[in-house]
């Protein structure tokens, strides 16, 4: 739109809004940037709520495509502009409003970096669990949008499970706060947890509140050797069988480790074809307790190796690898695509052993990984060729990976979301009565479809 | 490495995690996602790899507004040698150029005699009185190190090593007591030093700013003289001269270059001076000192794991030097050799950050081993003492 970003400069300044091709090119994608690049026509950094809510009447009046970014750390294209328009980042919004030990819960602007929450958090001695791997950098709001998780989601569950109320701005410009500062609410429709993954299509988060937990006392951190997948796959239902829940519990592959390694002093040994990296948490006596029954159903189970971490200094240096991994890819292959489907717990052994078939039929490098303590596993496709036919394959496993994980009973997506990357499938998940109805609220929130267009719902600008 | 096109492949293994978000000086003051690592490449990219976008104005201001700090290429987990590519992109955007002619004469004078000497010594004063050099420049020193110090000093006791000291244009111009600081630590704990004559500046001012003929000159300068030397290591007080000879100094040269074979075995002998002197170890004991301090960890450690903790360590046997950690020591402080002169606002922010991070640690004295920290943190703390940690050491055992 001819104009767009000086009357946008005029409303909110000129030091929020950016328009040189190096800058929209600079927004024009999130982590899937190998799969689609949308060119914006203006960057607009708010620093309050009520710049948001100008921009937003604006857009609404003038019907200009919205696109909130966090981080930009997304995997499945959320915040890629795919209709131009204008790209919100809400990073400046980085305030923490309030940390209340006495009822436990914390406000927040959504631009707020997950780590530095963390830390604030911790120093008071609470916690705040989810845990997704881009925590160095997402934000709460993107966080929100996309109901991120990561490891801790096992026993801790993920960012829904912790959202108790939100400031958004509809696509109108108006401002609603949803839900309350208390854990029990039962009024109306739960919009708290509506807003709460609906990938910026519904209006824009630019406040949080979310519960907090104490902070457990003791971590113990371990790594677990197996000779086959199988046996590893096997593994990961019996320790939760057993009474334990870890904190994190996470499988690898022995690619996964070899890539780990380049982070690790000392390094894990290469003589497994899976392993479980493993955190325990709680009181010091009850983390003893998990830990010997751990080291009982190793022996049990035939591990190759089990190394108890020794000290907290050490385990954060496994965290941080399992952090690098996925990044750290790229230093090998030309390419990836992480998928992250999500299966019963009992189901994973099929899961893997079905995925090892799929990799050798179809000839493709498909590797896999994932929070499996929660079901939650992440196949990765690499590539090194970009050849038609290898894309083309590529897609092929994609989709025969998302169908076969829902016909164990499990869903497309655990944490990522869906963007536009894995908006074909969602009819096989939802079917064509759930979509309908979910379109209507999209319309509701958003008559002009403004938000967000070209995600969840696989439309453009008409809603 | 200034040529471009060789980091064609490199450039495409940024996964775009955003992990550099976390520690680009830059984008957490301006934060805004074009001034980040990841969009420079990606630009840089497009626009001068793929020639996807014309090459403008704001591309030049966006590769510029950069302090090759070297913290995103130390957080990336593909590996991608960001500020590699940065340089090399000024190179090809500037080709040298990047200052006006007289400047670059002026700059080419006093790398060539490791600071401002002859005509700029003169008119340094007068400089200062008018406003033209920046306040947080310190005034040059009355005697250069190198007018204090030549030759051999002798390793007190024993003689544990033979060492070359290769002082940097800040230590020999501005700081000659914290070179007079390392001699003698170096040489009270067994360490024989050589201070060898004919050295310039390493020439990561050139690398700056994209001026590889300057860069080859010093390097084949210093290289000339300081492989030549019968000596176990080569120690330098300065993490960036440092980074010079260990990272960059062989790989600047051109492939056939006879000078280069003697550029790599001189990489493998360089140590920052703490960090050696940790690695050889104590064998004198310092004294006491009633002093708290905290330890701001210079951007330029990359190319020696053990760099960040010498420090830390040697200042530990130390009884009463009080060690208070800031909450992020490794934070860049705004320096960024000469860019705090050209970005004032933008150096300010990021070092204001730093010194309220310093504030909450109470301690008196700041130590780091980065002359162009020490300078631009100095003028943040009015006040408060900031030494390189061999200073430290060197009041500690009463020199």
């Amino acid at each position: 739109m001819k104009g767009l970003a000086k009357d946008l400069g005029g409303l909110i300044g000129r030091q929020g809004v950016w328009s040189d091709p190096e800058d929209l090119y600079a927004y024009s994608t999130d982590m899937t940037h190998y799969l689609a690049r949308g060119m914006p026509e203006a960057v607009v950094l708010p620093a309050s709520t009520e710049e948001t809510a100008k921009v937003m009447q604006y857009a609404f009046k003038h019907e200009v495509a919205v696109t909130p970014r966090g981080a930009g750390s997304g995997l499945s294209g959320g915040c890629t502009p795919l209709h131009g328009g204008i790209v919100l980042d809400m990073k400046r919004m980085r305030r923490i409003l309030e940390i209340n030990p006495g009822n436990m819960t914390a406000g927040m602007e959504a631009g707020v970096v997950l780590r530095q929450f963390h830390n604030a958090v911790e120093r008071m001695g609470l916690f705040y669990p989810p845990d997704p791997q881009s925590q160095e950098v997402s934000t709460l709001g993107g966080n929100v949008a996309t109901r991120a998780g990561g490891p801790r989601g096992v026993k801790y569950g993920t960012t829904p499970n912790y959202v108790l109320g939100l400031e958004v701005v509809l696509p109108d410009g108006s401002i609603i706060h949803t839900g309350a500062s208390t854990v029990k609410y039962s009024v109306g429709y739960d919009l708290t947890h509506l807003m709460t993954g609906s990938e910026g299509t519904l209006g824009v988060i630019t406040r949080v509140t979310v519960r907090l937990l104490p902070l457990p006392p003791t971590r113990r951190t371990a790594v677990a050797v197996f000779a086959s997948l199988d046996e590893a796959a096997t593994m990961v239902a019996e320790i939760t069988v057993r009474g334990t829940v870890p904190a994190k519990l996470e499988f690898i592959t022995q690619g996964g480790i070899q890539i780990m390694n380049s982070f690790l002093d000392p390094v894990l040994p290469l003589t497994g074809e899976a392993y479980l990296l493993i955190e325990l948490d709680g009181t010091p006596a009850q983390v003893e307790e998990d830990a010997v029954r751990l080291e009982a159903l190793c022996k049990e189970m035939k591990v190759l190796e089990l190394r108890m971490v020794p000290d907290e200094k050490q385990a954060q240096t496994y965290w941080k690898a399992r952090i690098n991994l996925a990044p750290a890819i790229l230093s090998i292959f030309k390419r990836m695509i992480i998928e992250d489907v999500t299966v019963p717990r009992d189901r994973i052994p099929d899961f893997v052993r079905w995925l090892q078939n799929l990799s050798a039929s179809i000839g493709l490098v498909i590797g896999v990984g994932g929070h499996a303590g929660d079901g939650n596993m992440h196949p990765t496709i690499v590539l090194n060729d970009f050849s038609q036919e290898n894309e083309k394959k590529a897609r092929e496993a994609i989709e025969q990976i998302v169908k076969y994980g829902l016909s164990l009973g499990g869903t497309i997506s655990g944490e990522h979301g869906i963007g536009f990357h894995k908006a074909p499938f969602l009819l096989w998940e939802l079917g064509q009565t759930q979509i309908d109805l979910q379109r209507r609220i999209k319309q509701a929130f958003d008559p002009k479809g403004i938000m967000n267009p070209g995600k969840l719902w696989n439309y453009g600008g008409a809603a | 490495m200034l040529n471009l096109d060789a980091y064609r492949d490199l450039i495409t293994k940024c996964s775009q995690c955003q992990l550099c978000q976390t520690t680009c000086p830059v984008f957490l003051e301006d934060m805004l996602e074009t001034h980040l690592a990841r969009a420079r490449i990606g630009l840089i990219q497009a626009a001068m790899l793929e020639g996807k976008m014309p090459v403008t104005r704001r591309l030049r201001e966006i590769v510029d507004r950069c302090l090759l700090c070297t913290n995103c290429t130390q957080t990336c987990p593909s590996w991608v040698p960001v500020d590699e590519i940065i340089a090399a992109a000024r190179f090809e955007l500037h080709k040298g150029k990047r200052r006006g002619r007289i400047e670059r004469y002026l700059m080419h004078q006093a790398m060539k005699q490791r600071g401002p000497k002859g005509l700029m010594e003169k008119a340094a004063p007068l400089a200062k009185k008018l406003g033209w050099s920046p306040e947080e420049l310190p005034a040059p020193a009355e005697r250069d190190f190198d007018h204090r110090f030549q030759g051999v000093i002798p390793a007190e006791g024993a003689r544990r090593a033979r060492v070359a000291y290769y002082v940097g244009c800040a230590t020999n111009a501005f700081y000659p007591e914290t070179g007079e600081a390392v001699v003698r630590v170096l040489a009270r704990n067994g360490v024989e030093v050589v201070v060898p004559e004919g050295l310039s500046c390493c020439g990561l001012p050139a690398l700056v700013d994209g001026d590889l003929g300057t860069l080859q000159e010093m390097v084949r300068l210093n290289v000339g003289v300081l492989a030549a030397l019968d000596v176990d290591a080569v120690v330098t007080d300065c993490t960036s001269c440092g980074l010079l000879f260990k990272a960059k100094a062989a790989k600047v040269l051109p492939e056939d270059d006879p000078v280069m074979a003697r550029a790599e075995a001189l990489a493998g002998k360089v140590w920052e001076a703490t960090d050696y002197l940790n690695h050889l170890g104590l064998v004198s004991e310092p004294g006491p000192l009633g002093e708290r301090y905290t330890y701001h960890v210079p951007c330029h450690r990359g190319w020696s794991p053990t760099l960040a903790d010498a420090p830390r360590q040697l200042l530990d046997r130390v009884s009463g030097a009080e060690r208070v950690e800031m909450e992020h020591p490794e934070a860049c402080c705004g320096a960024g050799g000469a860019f705090f002169m050209e970005y004032k606002a933008l150096s300010q922010g990021i070092r204001s950050r730093k010194t309220e991070d310093i504030d909450r640690t109470g301690s008196e004295t700041v130590v780091t081993q980065c002359p162009a920290c020490r300078t631009y943190l100095a003028a943040g703390l009015p006040g408060r003492r900031v030494l390189h940690p061999m200073a430290l050491l060197a009041r500690a055992y009463g020199f």
